[in-house]
């Protein structure tokens, strides 16, 4: 569908994600799911590893759903630009964050 | 493409690119939101990491998954509804919304019986059992309901904003020319899947 021009603001050049699409997106969601379930439920005792593992596998999600489901990897770059700036935003609150605490011990 | 400069509010009576705009920069404040409640997460499981262990064993690994699984579901009927309004199949993509509430409903019945099997536990901040229970395990339980609730008020919240778009498509306001609400609450409902996406490894599956 196109329709009306850049210039009014109006939607343009719209990509249909197709249903099968969608749908292989979900299989590969509930993979990595089941992924995370059994590498915490069988999977390694070491602390570190385990947090790390959970979070790259959440975070393959999350990059996931972003992309396919929330449509970014077909929309305008903006978008995409605005999320990696919040996402920038956030590591700095994190590593400021840590800083604080380690500097406290 | 024309090259005439249109003026904004120049009697067009919509910015879909706006529109989607300003959805995403209100996503983008739940995000810090629940960011900021992570970090409080992060801080707390390092100084009380093995309490937080201890107390994550209380916690109902089957159901968690499974409430992850409807939540995936219902990510994709909502993302597939968008699609068949824009191929202009209003139907189906009624009752796609319509099915993804259904997923809000199931996950907040699990939601129920999860959080009731703990009540009965005494572990909900203030319970006589809760208060017995040490430093950690207690942060571990006040951030657990904490940010379930949360998550779980935007699941309600979210299903509320998909039944508004259910009223604008039987009234002839969303259709295939014209469907930025969907596409709104869908980033919405998908935000809702985000978050739980990180809760769930991070409360339900600490080793």
């Amino acid at each position: 569908m196109q329709t009306h021009d850049n210039h009014t603001g109006q939607q343009h050049d719209v990509h249909i994600v197709s249903y099968k699409e969608h749908a292989s997106t979900f299989i590969g969601l509930v993979l990595l799911t089941i992924m995370t379930v059994t590498v915490s439920v069988f999977g390694a005792e070491i602390y570190t590893l385990s947090v790390l593992t959970a979070l790259t596998i959440a975070s393959t999600k999350a990059v996931v759903v972003a992309l396919y489901f929330m449509h970014l990897k077909y929309d305008p770059k903006i978008y995409r630009f605005m999320m990696g700036v919040v996402l920038l935003l956030f590591v700095i609150f994190a590593v400021l964050t840590l800083v604080d605490y380690l500097a406290r011990n | 493409m024309e090259t005439t400069f249109v003026l904004p509010n120049s009697g067009h009576k919509r910015d879909d690119v706006s529109s989607k705009m300003g959805m995403w920069l209100f996503l983008f404040t739940e995000v810090l939101l629940f960011g900021g409640l992570f970090l409080v997460y992060m801080i707390y499981r390092f100084m009380y990491h093995a309490d937080f262990m201890t107390a994550s064993h209380e916690l109902n690994v089957l159901i968690g998954t499974i409430n992850t699984i409807v939540l995936l579901t219902s990510s994709m009927t909502v993302a597939m509804s968008i699609t068949a309004m824009q191929k202009g199949d209003v139907r189906l993509s009624r009752r796609l919304i319509l099915l993804t509430i259904v997923a809000a409903l199931i996950f907040l019945v699990n939601k129920y019986f999860e959080w009731s099997a703990k009540f009965e536990h005494g572990l909900f901040p203030g319970m006589e059992h809760y208060n017995t229970l040490p430093n950690g395990e207690r942060l571990f339980f006040f951030l657990y309901f904490f940010m379930t609730g949360l998550h779980a008020l935007h699941v309600i919240v979210g299903g509320a904003f998909l039944l508004f778009v259910v009223r604008a498509i039987n009234k002839n306001k969303v259709r295939q020319d014209r469907y930025m609400l969907l596409e709104n609450a869908g980033l919405y409902w998908h935000l809702v899947d985000l978050i739980w996406i990180y809760l769930f490894p991070l409360f339900y599956l600490i080793h």
